[in-house]
């Protein structure tokens, strides 16, 4: 039979820090990606809500059919409110060296993970099954 | 102490053991499952339609509702074999290791802690909707927002069955809300309200927005693999999940073909691909002020419903792990008469009233699906793994899948297209999640690891798994 | 001062009287049981 592993008791403070340390890592990563303004935000941006008060906007010139604007309107909206929604497209261009870099980062995270687990549950497996095995 | 003492079934009298109750049906795993889920076509799905316009939205839905017919599929044939409260959180402890489990038992933690904030906003933001429309102008959100987490969080401290038995009726009336609507608009009859000639127009990105699109087209299913968390207050979980999980599929598969065909004929595309109400806003196109306070309950009964399910199985994935002292072991502890991991319940209360509050909604969805899709990508792998390491034969499971490796396989690859998705748009929420995942896990491995027991984890009374 | 209004400090009255209630339960289950029953419950176990 293989040694068992004890482990420590942890107390009530560290318990306590511990449990708050998880939560304030989501919070900064969460919140990382909004205050440093690096993607797409589903809102239009404040300049285009302003420029486009200043342009005079026709449904016409959104590209939007005569049904179509009739829709627009039964929802509330007008050219001028409409355009910014409209004209706030997304830029699929894809960057290579970003894409790299993301795809390198799950690809690692996952070997790191599955190599980690794999050497914890051989020990898990040992302790709960003994020595040898097959 | 006397329901104490019943409740650990001892036989000198004295507790010994206390244990969640097993008191639900195949009618509660539904409940959970497409309660969690309904309110994404109620919003959140339209998202996908600004990503990829709203054919392309309607291609991912059908090429997701593939992902997720795999995803039920394996969770069906695992979880009836794995019967515990963590859900995949278990399966990954028995079946990969110690350190994938607690990453997936933080994905399942973080996706449907925010889905539940995401939830409550939008009982928020309709309640000011309508106090807007009957002259109120400017009604603070806030006090709903709390009010629908409080509440939800009492019901589920009270009782698991009380809980996912209200979810039933308020999930089957949402759902009963969207075909109304379905039937309301007459789509016998087309261009007398639905205009799906003059609205629909090709895709505005070509086929790469149908890709980018598949993000969040799995608003429509996200959640529905949460029925794995009842599995140990089920009466019969090899009966019960797959059964409540596989119709929960089906319910779903309508619910999202409707909900498209009917805002897809009512609004343009860019409009829609922006809405925070979408369904909604389709009843009040329809000029019906019937359809509208229906759509409004069915809202407002959908949000409500999933978050509910999210507390219930957000609660049961922390538990578990704090169980095992993955987390501190304070946050193991039943309710000796509730029966209910009430601590953890209480702990995540907070937590999801910061996430409503603090982080803007769309952020707050992105983080949610990708916490999930991070866990589909490990049930791939984590399926393999399971048939290798027990064969079929080995082990009495609840149920067996057919086609193996082919859902494995199919899950695996439509996951790298979705990781594509989200990084066309939202890059950065990837990187960050990614990061959020990289840094816990790090902690785990040099700190909280210390502090759990090794053999006592494998609680399975399974053979040594083939290979270790 | 309307009846939203009221119904505002309605809801913050309730949510805060539920997490009151939610918080004195748990700290009298903490004081009447021992915490090994509490922690006691086992995976799986039927």
């Amino acid at each position: 039979m293989a040694q068992h592993y004890a482990p420590p008791k942890q107390g009530g403070m560290g318990q306590f820090i511990d449990s708050i340390l998880l939560m304030v890592l989501v919070f900064i990563c969460l919140l990382a990606p909004v205050y440093l303004k690096a993607d797409h935000s589903a809102a239009p941006p404040e300049e285009a809500k302003e420029e486009a008060t200043k342009v005079e906007a026709t449904w016409q010139g959104l590209g939007q059919t005569p049904v179509q604007a009739q829709q627009w309107e039964k929802l509330g909206h007008t050219p001028e409110t409409a355009k910014p929604i409209i004209d706030n497209r997304f830029d699929y261009a894809v960057d290579p060296m970003a894409l790299i870099v993301t795809i390198a980062v799950i690809v690692g995270y996952f070997v790191f993970v599955f190599r980690i687990s794999d050497r914890e549950y051989r020990e898990v497996v040992r302790e709960r099954f003994g020595d040898g095995g097959n | 102490m006397s329901e104490a003492t019943t409740a650990a079934g001892s036989a000198s009298g004295q507790p010994t053991r206390i244990a969640l109750l097993k008191v639900l049906g195949p009618v509660h795993v539904w409940a959970l499952g497409v309660g969690i889920v309904l309110v994404g076509e109620f919003m959140g799905w339209n998202f996908s339609v600004g990503k990829g316009g709203a054919y392309g939205s309607l291609i991912a839905c059908w090429v997701v509702g593939l992902l997720y017919t795999c995803v039920a599929m394996i969770d069906s044939e695992v979880t009836s074999t794995v019967a515990a409260a963590g859900g995949q959180y278990t399966q990954a402890k028995h079946i990969v290791g110690p350190l994938m489990a607690f990453n997936v038992g933080l994905y399942l933690v973080m996706a449907y802690t925010m889905l539940e904030a995401g939830d409550a906003l939008v009982v928020g933001d309709l309640m000011k909707a309508v106090a807007g429309e009957l002259g109120h102008a400017d009604l603070d959100p806030r006090p709903f927002v709390v009010l629908s987490i409080a509440l939800l969080a009492w019901l589920n401290y009270r009782g698991v069955f009380m809980t996912l038995t209200v979810n039933f009726v308020i999930t089957a009336a949402a759902f009963l809300a969207i075909v109304i609507l379905f039937v309301g608009v007459s789509p016998w009859e087309p261009a007398k309200v639905l205009l799906h000639k003059d609205l629909l127009v090709d895709l505005p990105y070509g086929w790469i927005g149908v890709i980018a699109a598949m993000q969040f087209a799995m608003w429509y299913y996200l959640g529905i693999e949460g029925t794995c968390q009842a599995a140990e207050e089920v009466r019969s979980a090899g009966r019960s999940i797959p059964l409540g999980t596989m119709s929960g599929m089906i319910t779903l598969l309508i619910a999202a073909s409707l909900t498209w065909y009917v805002a897809a004929g009512l609004m343009p595309w860019e409009y829609l691909g922006q809405a925070i109400t979408p369904l909604y806003d389709a009843a009040k196109l329809t000029g019906s002020g019937t359809l509208q306070v229906i759509l409004f309950v069915g809202t407002i009964f959908s949000a409500i419903a999933s978050a509910n399910g999210c507390i219930n199985d957000a609660s049961r994935a922390w538990f578990s792990m704090g169980r095992d002292r993955y987390l501190p072991t304070w946050f193991g502890a039943v309710h000796p008469r509730y029966r209910t991991p009430y601590r953890a319940i209480l702990f995540l209360i907070p937590i999801a009233v910061v996430f409503a509050f603090q982080a803007p909604l769309d952020q707050v969805i992105s983080f949610s699906i990708l916490s999930g899709l991070l866990g589909y990508t490990f049930m791939s792998f984590n399926m393999m793994k399971f048939r290798k390491q027990w064969p079929l034969g080995s082990i009495k499971r609840g149920y067996v899948h057919p086609f193996h490796p082919l859902p494995a396989i199919v899950l695996l690859v439509l996951c790298i297209a979705t990781y594509f998705a989200t990084f066309l748009g939202y890059g950065a929420t990837l990187v960050a999640v990614m990061a959020f995942y990289i840094l816990a896990s790090a902690w785990f491995v040099f700190h909280r690891y210390k502090f759990v027991r090794r053999g006592d984890q494998f609680t399975m009374p399974w053979p040594r798994p083939k290979g270790y | 001062m309307d009846a939203w209004d009221l119904l505002s400090y309605a809801a913050w009255a309730v949510s805060a009287l539920l997490f009151i209630w939610m918080l004195a339960d748990a700290w009298g289950v903490g004081r009447n049981f021992d915490e090994d029953f509490l922690l006691s419950s086992r995976e799986g176990e039927e």
